[in-house]
């Protein structure tokens, strides 16, 4: 009893275009949604052109690194599900690069993520095989718990309109967060164990926080539509209640070597596959797009910290050093001109809406407008000094640059100094 | 346990030079009604963070931050984004937006509350029946949580990333809301909640009072509010101390309540033993308290009931994994007792175990070392000298020399109950038994006698125990005629 892929008829249509293009092996990601008994693809987004390798070999860091830039792009309830590969080897010899890739990628892109994974996800990824002469595809799943899982058979069906009639939730959260900074600021990683502290115990209010739908908590395994009348586009805007848990009694001031501060609203949206989807569901994929959005932006910010980390080694630490930027803002743009999916993107304050276009069709290949692209979710925040009322700064650091952070060149360049560390690792592992 | 009202109103007011007083105070309105059953209590409690981030620690500094802190904390209780959830129901109240979700605004609050009972399983199937019956206590206290809503309707500004990089502090404390307001029936749900707003409000005031008081240096105690069920008609008190500060410590800040309430200073109120337990609160320890309670107490010609005040535990045989059928009842008798010091708040001491009582009497030389472990009876002389020695308890004992001589003790134990009020520990013939108290005419001479029977060997079921008399009013009767009988009377101790 294999898994069933359900795919979009577009999808099918585009890996027919990629097929007759060049000599080498194309590889790529299939994005959708998993269920317990099938899962729906509805995006298939080839690796980007390396000029190194010139497309000969296939190259399983580069294609894991795009993996974890694309499911940045990927609003919740759209994940990677598995990778392809046209190539006219036979099916049998390339299983274990498949194999390989797949695992590569899901490593990869778990190792990023911050929400907790529930008992009721779905553990198997699809691999892909597509003949470009022949167009035959060969479908076989892998279970990414087990290192030593072998490949099952899986059935690839195409079907006009997956997608189409996807249900979305959304809600923008206020986000105020405040993490303390370690007194010795000599090593990057102290800063960053308490960076993801931090975020950890907001990740965890989320996840425990009440979950509402029109301002109601229904049961768990109530469908959405119940009460509702028929929507023609099914959308819901979610809300979402938090406590704050219990502490020690006495508190003695802890010493810090400053604070990180975020605060603002994120947008936040989820696409379920059904039409009448389980509250569960619903609550599960919008606060996993909840937690992912907001910590990805926060670690795409400082990550980049490198022109602020020498200032500070010089001052003496008494003296204030305040940096404000805007996280980027969300972006979405729709994946077809008809139904609800939407894939998105972060603008850097010093970008236009190009820069966005031109990355929606190295990551995805998708071509769109700049007039297509949803800019209404997010507004772009003014930085001002007065909007923090707690503790405003004495002395403030005048060079308040906005990071030069080019998402493409950060692809490249990054990709680089990652792949010698991280992605080796994997690799090494996996053997 | 909610006292019953009497036909009087009164009304307390929170006055300037209350203000100045070294502990915050908020006396809740009360209103006293002639029906009984239709008082009712709303209690909302829920945590809120305080944060603030100092550059120096200098004390002005600190009382600049923490005052801010504190002042965006009460905008945070009077907006939007404050909720209530009414536990155990549907119901979902956003009361600075006008929201109301499963109930409408105007309705009575005794909807509420019956919306909550509605939901908790009855035995018996006494679903709809109006039948006021003691059980109905239970759902006069509707719970709500404090909650915060993070999300808002958009489109809204992205998030602004602010990093500051200087030696400095900071704390992050989640403080432990907790107001309790009493109302009638016929309040409006719109009304409570917005008196719940405004008692929330006014409790981080108070908060932050005590927060300032007790700072020292770096150290901040987190303020912690506990209720207090004063006489009537003072009623029901919120109080704000130092978490984790001792009793021992409060004892000025006790005074000054015990004179503002104008309470006897000979017994305590305040200590955080005697903070009020809400009645459909579960205890932790699963014990049963006051089961006497649940009976009708008897009425005799010209005669007066007299009973033990405050509250005990149902320490009984076969409790706490620990088979002491045949020999423990003393040992019951004795841990009720203690329960009762306990939590009238006058020792801190848990109730001791039978091998901590036995090791008692060994240290005080009164038995041998072999005694620990072992099984044997022991009476009231040996119940005075644990209650002495673990305790610090003086009682004193009554001698009679047979159990006829009960009948004429109506006297002497009303007194006790009276000025003492304290579980008596009788022991004679073979079996150890508690007196709650006593019904007694001064003219006729009829007496009966509230007991507590520690040989009950069942579960902590209160239907089992008031039916079958394990908890029961006795006649003099019930004593062994010829035997003779020692009575310990434990006296409470004249503090605050």
């Amino acid at each position: 009893m294999g898994r069933v892929y359900i795919v979009d008829e577009d999808v099918e249509g585009y890996l027919s275009k990629l097929c007759p293009q060049q000599a080498g092996p194309v590889t790529g990601l299939l994005i959708g949604q998993s269920s317990a008994q099938k899962d729906y693809v509805v995006i298939a987004a080839p690796t980007p052109k390396d000029e190194e390798s010139a497309g000969k070999t296939v190259d399983k860091e580069w294609v894991s690194e795009h993996a974890r830039q694309v499911s940045r792009m990927l609003p919740g309830g759209l994940t990677v599900l598995g990778v392809f590969m046209i190539t006219d080897a036979d099916a049998k010899d390339t299983v274990t690069t498949l194999r390989q890739l797949v695992f590569g990628v899901e490593k990869l892109i778990s190792s990023e993520q911050q929400w907790s994974p529930a008992e009721d996800d779905v553990t198997d990824c699809v691999t892909l095989h597509v003949n470009p002469k022949t167009r035959k595809t060969v479908c076989r799943t892998f279970d990414i718990k087990d290192p030593k899982s072998t490949a099952k058979p899986a059935e690839w069906k195409y079907q006009s309109g997956v997608g189409s009639s996807w249900t979305t939730v959304s809600c923008w959260l206020n986000v105020d967060l405040f993490i303390p900074l370690p007194e010795s600021r000599t090593t990057k990683g102290s800063a960053h164990k308490c960076l993801q502290e931090g975020l950890n115990v907001w990740t965890q209010q989320i996840e425990n926080a009440v979950f509402l739908i029109n301002g109601k908590k229904l049961p768990e395994d109530s469908e959405l539509t119940s009460g509702q009348r028929r929507n023609v586009r099914q959308t819901y805007t979610a809300q979402l209640l938090t406590t704050v848990e219990e502490q020690r009694s006495a508190h003695v001031l802890q010493r810090c070597g400053g604070s990180v501060s975020v605060r603002g609203a994120a947008h936040c949206r989820a696409f379920l596959h059904t039409h009448k989807p389980k509250v569960k569901l619903a609550e599960k994929l919008l606060k996993r797009d909840a937690i992912s959005t907001v910590a990805t932006r926060v670690q795409m910010l400082l990550d980049e910290p490198l022109a602020s980390e020498e200032q500070i080694k010089d001052t003496s630490g008494d003296k204030q050093q305040t940096e404000e930027n805007c996280l980027p803002r969300r972006i979405f743009c729709p994946l077809r001109a008809s139904g609800s999916l939407h894939v998105c993107d972060y603008q850097f304050s010093d970008e236009g809406l190009s820069e966005i276009v031109d990355r929606l069709k190295e990551m995805l290949d998708i071509d769109t407008a700049e007039e297509d692209l949803d800019t209404t979710q997010e507004m772009t925040a003014e930085i001002t000094q007065s909007s923090f009322p707690t503790d405003p700064p004495e002395e403030t650091n005048e060079e308040l640059e906005p990071k030069r952070n080019n998402y493409i060149g950060a692809f490249m360049a990054a990709a680089a100094a990652l792949l010698a560390t991280a992605a080796s690792m994997i690799y090494f592992s996996d053997m | 346990m909610l006292a019953r009202a009497r036909s009087r109103r009164c009304m307390q007011q929170l006055s300037g030079m209350e203000r100045r007083l070294s502990l915050s105070v908020h006396i809740v309105t009360v209103k006293v009604v002639a029906d009984p059953n239709t008082l009712t209590m709303f209690r909302v409690k829920g945590s809120l963070e305080l944060r603030c981030h100092l550059d120096s620690t200098e004390a002005s500094h600190i009382q600049k931050v923490l005052s801010r802190a504190f002042e965006s904390l009460r905008t945070q209780m009077k907006s939007e984004s404050c909720v209530f959830t009414v536990c155990d129901t549907p119901v979902i109240i956003w009361p600075n937006k006008g929201v109301f979700e499963d109930i409408s605004p105007d309705s009575p609050c005794g909807d509420v509350l019956q919306r909550i009972q509605s939901d908790e399983p009855e035995s018996g199937g006494k679903r709809a029946t109006k039948k006021k019956s003691k059980k109905d206590w239970s759902a006069s206290v509707a719970n709500l949580y404090l909650m915060v809503e993070v999300t808002k309707p958009g489109p809204l500004s992205a998030p602004v990333i602010n990093k500051t990089v200087q030696k400095s502090h900071f704390l992050s404390a989640a403080l432990p809301l907790d107001c309790a307001v009493r109302t009638h029936c016929k309040e409006t749900v719109k009304d409570v909640c917005d008196r719940l707003v405004e008692a929330l409000t006014q409790q981080l005031c108070e908060m932050e009072k005590v927060m300032l008081q007790h700072m020292k240096g770096t150290t901040l105690l987190i303020p912690e509010p506990l209720h207090f069920l004063l006489p009537e008609p003072k009623g029901l008190v919120t109080v704000i101390f130092p978490a984790g500060v001792p009793d021992k410590e409060l004892e000025t800040q006790r005074r000054e309540l015990h004179q503002r309430f104008e309470l006897s200073d000979d017994r305590p109120y305040f200590r955080r033993a005697n903070a009020y337990h809400f009645p459909n609160e579960p205890y932790k320890d699963g014990y049963l308290r006051n089961p006497h309670n649940a009976l009708t107490h008897p009425t005799l010609e010209n005669g007066k009931v007299y009973m033990v005040q405050g509250i005990y535990s149902y320490h009984h045989y076969m409790q706490d994994w620990m088979d002491d059928n045949g020999w423990g009842c003393a040992y019951r008798s004795l841990q009720t007792i203690c329960s009762w010091f306990q939590q009238q708040g006058y020792v801190e001491q848990p109730v001791p175990s039978h091998k901590e009582i036995q090791q008692a009497l060994v240290d005080v030389g009164d038995k041998q070392a072999s005694f620990v472990g072992s099984r044997q009876w022991i009476g009231s002389i040996e119940v005075q000298a644990v209650l002495n020695h673990l305790l610090g308890i003086t009682s004193k004992i009554m001698f009679v020399s047979q159990g006829s001589e009960l009948a004429s003790k109506g006297r002497e134990l009303a007194n006790h109950f009276l000025t003492e009020g304290t579980p008596i520990m009788i022991g004679g013939g073979v079996l150890a038994h508690t007196i709650l108290g006593v019904a007694w005419s001064e003219s006729t001479g009829q007496i009966r006698y509230l007991i507590l029977d520690p040989h009950y060997t069942g579960s902590e079921d209160l239907q089992v125990i008031a039916e079958k008399g394990w908890c029961g009013w006795k006649g003099p009767e019930f004593w062994d005629q010829t035997a003779y009988y020692n009575l310990c009377l434990p006296q409470r101790p004249r503090v605050i």
